[in-house]
């Protein structure tokens, strides 16, 4: 289970990157812009933008393997979820501000470290495709020594 | 559109954090942040390899893999498909490699923790635009290699060159190779080190376009960007130093955390307050390191490879210029003492209240503390004390070189003694903290000291 700590650190607005592999092991990736915890602390759900979102989606048809990381660029604190998709769809319009919210933000952190918002300002982040995953190991991805070290 | 790799330099810079996607053997994917990705050639790139984590334990087992990089200048993002070939210990890759990670652990307090294993270098598949993160447009309208503010031209060259022809001693020739590299490169903050009497030292002698000028201010060899770019006797371009410290931080903690890393002292680098990019060149005459040129900027992405590679070469040409100016000034030295001692003059009347100074000499730590408060140490500190002292005692205001070379009471070193580079230090420090002590170059090998406040001269062990 997400511990509740972890959880509102992943729905803060960071950098979010989600990875999958298709059926010769090549892994693809995008930018996740924002993520959702379930209530039952197990589930969550991240947000790619649709054009991003191709590779990721053919991938997880056939192969539901996920890994998820989550980095704080102002201090470079990283969680890595591992888990599986269970639902891959389209993002509801209901969803939007969400997104919006944790993309804004992410931009903020971006500017707090010297990357302006001028140069961000053609990033697209909706619409968006959904994937909510099942968590079943949780890493520390700090870098560092010891980075990876597995915490669930 | 094809998108050719070489076309990407800028991305490679450091500035946004790169990710690397990857997938074990058993077909779990993973992603995790990169601190180093460097361009090699048309078709591969290194990564660095610094710590034994899940990525690199993937690779060993599935070579393919996936890199985003960001152009600095536009914040467009490229998907670049890769694929493992080997992993290098030596050679060229990694020695540029391991330069600019050693720079930044030393920085941050975090040598031998920090440090690189490997230059893994990747074949590079494919190039694609990212299709969310779109840059903006580059300025000018196109993508161009040169920098945006390129100046190297011949006619800035020659006029570079004319300047440091028509100085005529080596204070100004430190002062016209700062104020040309503002004027005409439109480097505005800048200085020049030199090595200290004390060895495995630098010392800053000259700055420009800093509040405070900064002189005296010393680095150890191998401490910090500039203490690297001595010890390797090789130019370092960061960009993006603060997106770079945080990484370097983040290992620092980690390391803390796991009891590695006691040590989180870091090198106070002289200069800006808040640098976003360094470019250190080695000054290097015929093998031999005559001293660091520092530049920096508040820009994250201010020092192209251009700036870096006509700085090297005008590095060399400096190098010269500073040793000929230092053999000169010592070969046209006079030989004759200076007159007979005049009684001291009255002090210089104070600006202000007729300024009393304690100035103290720390005999074993060889550190004159003025008021209490540091002023110099080493050799300007024995020099300063001797000359202040026989201005009291015998009344002498006027002083040569050569009589300070031969006296065996300063411990000059024998060879390149670096005299006049310790006198234009003195000077400034005293122009800086003691405006009412000034040592003035009265002619060629000579200087005169004029006080304009009572001394009071105190010796302590």
């Amino acid at each position: 289970m997400i511990s509740e700590e972890l959880a509102t650190f992943l729905a803060a607005g960071h950098s979010g990157h989600i990875a999958t592999r298709g059926e010769r092991l090549e892994p693809d990736g995008a930018r996740a812009w924002a993520i959702v915890v379930d209530p039952d602390r197990i589930h969550v759900t991240a947000y790619v933008m649709k054009a991003a979102a191709s590779g990721i989606v053919e991938n997880l048809s056939s192969h539901p393997e996920v890994a998820l990381t989550v980095d704080r660029v102002i201090d470079h604190v990283t969680w890595q979820l591992k888990g599986a998709a269970v639902e891959v769809r389209p993002a509801r319009a209901g969803e939007k501000a969400e997104v919006v919210r944790q993309a804004d933000g992410f931009i903020g952190s971006l500017e707090a470290i010297g990357i302006s918002r001028r140069l961000t300002a053609n990033w697209r982040y909706w619409p968006c495709v959904a994937v909510r995953l099942r968590v079943t190991e949780i890493f520390n991805q700090t870098p560092g020594p010891g980075a990876g070290e597995r915490v669930k | 559109m094809k998108i050719a790799l070489e076309t990407l330099g800028p991305c490679f810079q450091g500035i946004f954090p790169s990710m690397l996607f990857t997938c074990s053997k058993a077909g779990v994917p993973n992603v995790a942040l990169l601190s180093h990705v460097e361009y090699l050639d048309p078709t591969h790139i290194a990564l660095s390899f610094q710590f034994f984590n899940k990525s690199r334990r993937n690779i060993a087992e599935n070579p393919q893999a996936l890199l985003n990089v960001y152009d600095p200048d536009t914040a467009q993002a490229y998907v670049l498909r890769v694929r493992y070939v080997r992993s290098e210990t030596s050679g060229p890759t990694f020695e540029s490699m391991n330069l600019r990670i050693e720079a930044i652990a030393s920085h941050s307090g975090l040598k031998g923790i920090f440090k690189l294993l490997a230059a893994d270098v990747y074949e590079v598949l494919s190039v694609d635009r990212s299709a969310d993160e779109i840059g903006i447009a580059p300025a000018g309208g196109t993508r161009s290699a040169a920098p945006p503010d390129a100046v190297f031209t011949m006619k800035a060259l020659q006029e570079f060159a004319d300047r440091i022809h028509r100085a005529t001693g080596l204070e100004a020739l430190l002062d016209s190779i700062l104020e040309a590299l503002d004027q005409l490169f439109g480097f505005h903050h800048a200085m020049i080190l030199l090595p200290d009497e004390q060895p495995g030292r630098l010392v800053t002698i000259a700055s420009r376009g800093y509040p405070e000028d900064g002189v005296g201010a010393e680095v150890g060899i191998g401490e910090g960007i500039v203490g690297m770019v001595a010890e390797a006797m090789k130019p370092i371009r960061i960009s993006g130093l603060v997106r770079q410290m945080l990484y370097a931080v983040a290992v620092m903690n980690r390391a803390q955390e796991q009891g590695l890393c006691r040590d989180s002292r870091r090198i106070p680098l002289p200069g800006l307050s808040h640098p976003e990019s360094q470019l250190g060149i080695p000054l290097i005459a015929r093998g031999e390191l005559a001293g660091v040129l520092c530049i920096e900027s508040e820009k994250p992405y201010r020092f192209h490879e251009e700036d870096k590679a006509y700085l090297e070469v005008l590095g060399g040409y400096l190098a010269i210029a500073i040793q000929n100016m230092l053999l000169r000034e010592r070969i046209e030295e006079p030989d004759e003492p200076p007159a007979a001692h005049p009684p001291p003059p009255p002090a210089r009347p104070a600006a202000g209240d007729g300024t009393r100074r304690e100035i103290a000499f720390y005999a074993a730590d060889e550190v004159i503390l003025m008021d209490g408060e540091y002023l110099v140490r080493g050799l300007p500190a024995r020099i300063l004390w001797k000359v202040l002292r026989e201005r009291e005692r015998l009344g002498r205001v006027e002083f040569t070189n050569r009589e300070l070379r031969l006296d065996k009471s300063l411990a000059l070193p024998s060879y390149k003694d670096n005299l006049e580079s310790r006198l234009i230090l003195l000077r400034k420090r005293l122009e800086q903290r003691c405006p009412e002590i000034r040592i003035a170059p009265s002619s060629r090998g000579r200087f005169a000291l004029d006080l304009a406040c009572e001394a009071i001269l105190v010796e302590r062990p």
